[in-house]
């Protein structure tokens, strides 16, 4: 695993232009940057990351059957009572995924760590998909990259056939897609998707998350009073559960994408959920609900750090960093009100005063690719910016 | 291209033409440019519209069976997918006098053009596809003398009845009903985003 310097494409603005990558640049800093690469190895790619990311996969769905079966843990995992019964419905029956992203940390030689889950609205999907696989192409047709240059990256494919899938589960030749207003991020992560639902043959309407309507009859309704049957929303099943439309998120009978089960794996309890049942897995670190703190002393931790994640929480806000009583490193944010979670820290490494971070895509159970991403600061946060790989 | 790895860990191949964004002006109403869209591409089938259940039958009196499941399955195509109006004026305005009848739902009652015809395709199979069609007779409507379906997208002019259409013009349409309130979603991500900065950034992870 290696970072490498590269000259960007001279028309690279243009193209992103062109392609409709509206978001290449935010609070006037690079978020796209392409004057470096990740380069792995067929190995580190295949052993290290794509057969891990499968096998959480597997774990992860162990613990959602245990969960939605269990009130304690549904307890402990902050889920409103009012949607167990929906959770575990949709769970039994099923209920079609379309893809999350797990976080690693990685540094090319020991086994890659789970960060966290984003089982349900992970975002850097069109840069992943999509805008680096072009960025690959264009160096090796430019001969400015090796021939033999590859990438992980089968997203946008493997998108387009579990669209295919999911059409067929729910018997649709069209989808709704949603997400919130103001976002030129979402917005252009959702069109990407809509892109691909049309590659895959459905036709797809679109409405911002604060436009959806109720009709007199308790469907959910897009602007045009068409009612909403199937959709893909990228908007977290935790809000909208507390939103005053979650009833009828439920009751309408919508299919939603991400199905509601996710909701168990989008919650960072699944961190010490995951090591209680496979504790020691080499790919896992330890992590503990508030309410076993005290098993962090055990001395077998005694030169451990600890970080305490809210249990809802996006982009790195609200953490902690700790050993003993000495705080090292903290986020300020939103979120807390739910409880928090303690997990074993382990820094990212680093490559030219840059903390790495790999995000390690899976559509449905199968894994699609990688995404890196660069933070000056130790704790990934909405600042980042996002580097392109290849495999050689 | 003969070096490239055998099992390639990349997707094969992405169409790029279907990527582009930026020469796709958006049109003013989907229906028209949809039309024009397909007149340049292959893949269009046959399509017969009638007004009413007899025309179908005299034209295909051996077939009276299908007509008729095609005629009623229309209908009540056409009460799901119609688009719904609060007042009798707001839905003549668009359709014309006389064009909307009352529907009553869940206790209360809103206004919907009627079906002016319905579109069959495929005759020959044993489920033949069929779509309930609209027209306008008011002067300040886009769809006046045009077949329209309940989406907007217009299929023709009203004074021809063979049509070569987009196998996409049979698929059925979203059921539209009337919206009582909106808003209910997204307060979450208010109260979220009242803390910090304003974001161009989403609430992805």
């Amino acid at each position: 695993m290696l970072r490498l310097p590269i000259a960007a494409r001279e028309n690279w603005q243009q193209m992103a232009k062109d392609y409709g990558f509206l978001f290449h640049t935010m609070y006037g800093q690079a978020y796209w940057d392409e004057t470096a690469y990740y380069q792995f190895t067929l190995e580190q790619i295949e052993q290290d990351l794509e057969a891990p990311t499968e096998e959480i996969h597997q774990m992860c769905l162990h613990v959602v059957d245990q969960v939605a079966r269990d009130e304690q843990l549904l307890t402990k995992f902050a889920i409103p009572p009012d949607y167990w019964d929906s959770i575990l419905n949709s769970w039994k029956c099923q209920e079609p995924s379309l893809y999350s992203r797990l976080d690693f940390v990685y540094d090319g030689k020991s086994p890659a760590k789970l960060l966290e889950n984003n089982a349900d609205t992970p975002t850097s999907l069109y840069e992943s998909g999509f805008w680096q696989w072009l960025w690959l192409e264009s160096n090796v047709d430019k001969g400015v990259l090796s021939k033999r240059a590859d990438q992980f990256n089968s997203l946008q494919e493997k998108l387009v056939n579990q669209f295919k899938v999911i059409a067929q589960y729910y018997q649709v030749s069209y989808l709704h897609f949603a997400c919130c207003k103001d976002t030129a991020e979402d917005r252009g992560t959702v069109q990407y998707l809509q892109d691909c639902a049309k590659e895959a043959g459905l036709d797809s309407y679109f409405v911002f998350i604060e436009d959806i309507g109720l009709s007199i009859d308790g469907e959910l309704t897009d602007l045009q009073d068409n009612v909403i049957s199937h959709c893909f929303k990228l908007y977290p099943w935790e809000f909208m559960q507390r939103d005053e439309f979650g009833p009828h998120a439920v009751s309408s009978g919508v299919g939603w994408i991400e199905p509601i089960w996710k909701t168990i794996l989008s919650n960072k309890a699944l961190l010490p959920a995951l090591w209680q049942s496979f504790e020691g897995h080499p790919n896992l670190l330890p992590a503990f609900y508030e309410s076993d703190k005290h098993l962090m002393n055990h001395s077998k931790y005694a030169n451990s750090k600890w970080v305490k994640k809210p249990i809802y929480s996006r982009e790195g806000a609200n953490i902690e960093v700790f050993s003993g009583s000495i705080t090292d490193l903290s986020s300020d944010g939103p979120y807390g009100e739910e409880g928090f979670i303690y997990q074993s820290f382990v820094p990212l490494p680093r490559y030219k005063n840059n903390y790495t971070l790999i995000g390690s895509w899976l559509v449905n159970d199968q894994a699609a690719g990688i995404s890196v991403r660069e933070d000056v600061s130790p704790i990934t946060q909405d600042m980042s910016r996002y580097l392109p790989h290849i495999i050689l | 291209m003969d070096t490239k790895p055998v099992k390639q860990k990349r997707s094969q191949y992405i169409d790029l033409r279907k990527m582009r964004k930026s020469f796709a002006i958006k049109p003013l109403a989907i229906g028209i440019a949809s039309v024009l869209l397909s007149a340049c591409s292959g893949g269009r089938e046959d399509a017969i519209i009638f007004t009413n259940l007899e025309e179908c039958n005299n034209t295909f009196p051996d077939m009276q069976a299908k007509c008729e499941v095609a005629y009623q399955e229309a209908l009540t195509e056409a009460a799901r997918t119609a688009p719904k109006y609060n007042t009798s004026n707001d839905c003549e305005s668009e359709f014309g006098a006389n064009q909307c009848r009352q529907y009553s739902s869940g206790g209360t009652s809103f206004f919907m053009p009627l079906m002016a015809g319905y579109m069959i395709g495929n005759m020959m199979s044993p489920r033949p596809y069929y779509q309930p069609m609209f027209t306008s007779y008011s002067r300040n409507s886009s769809f006046r003398n045009r077949w329209t379906t309940a989406d907007g997208s217009i299929i023709g002019d009203t004074s021809k009845r063979n049509m070569r259409v987009r196998p996409s013009a049979f698929e059925k349409k979203p059921a539209v009903t009337r919206t009582i309130s909106r808003g209910g979603f997204g307060s979450s991500v208010r109260a979220k985003s009242n803390w910090g900065s304003s974001r161009s950034k989403g609430w992805g992870g």
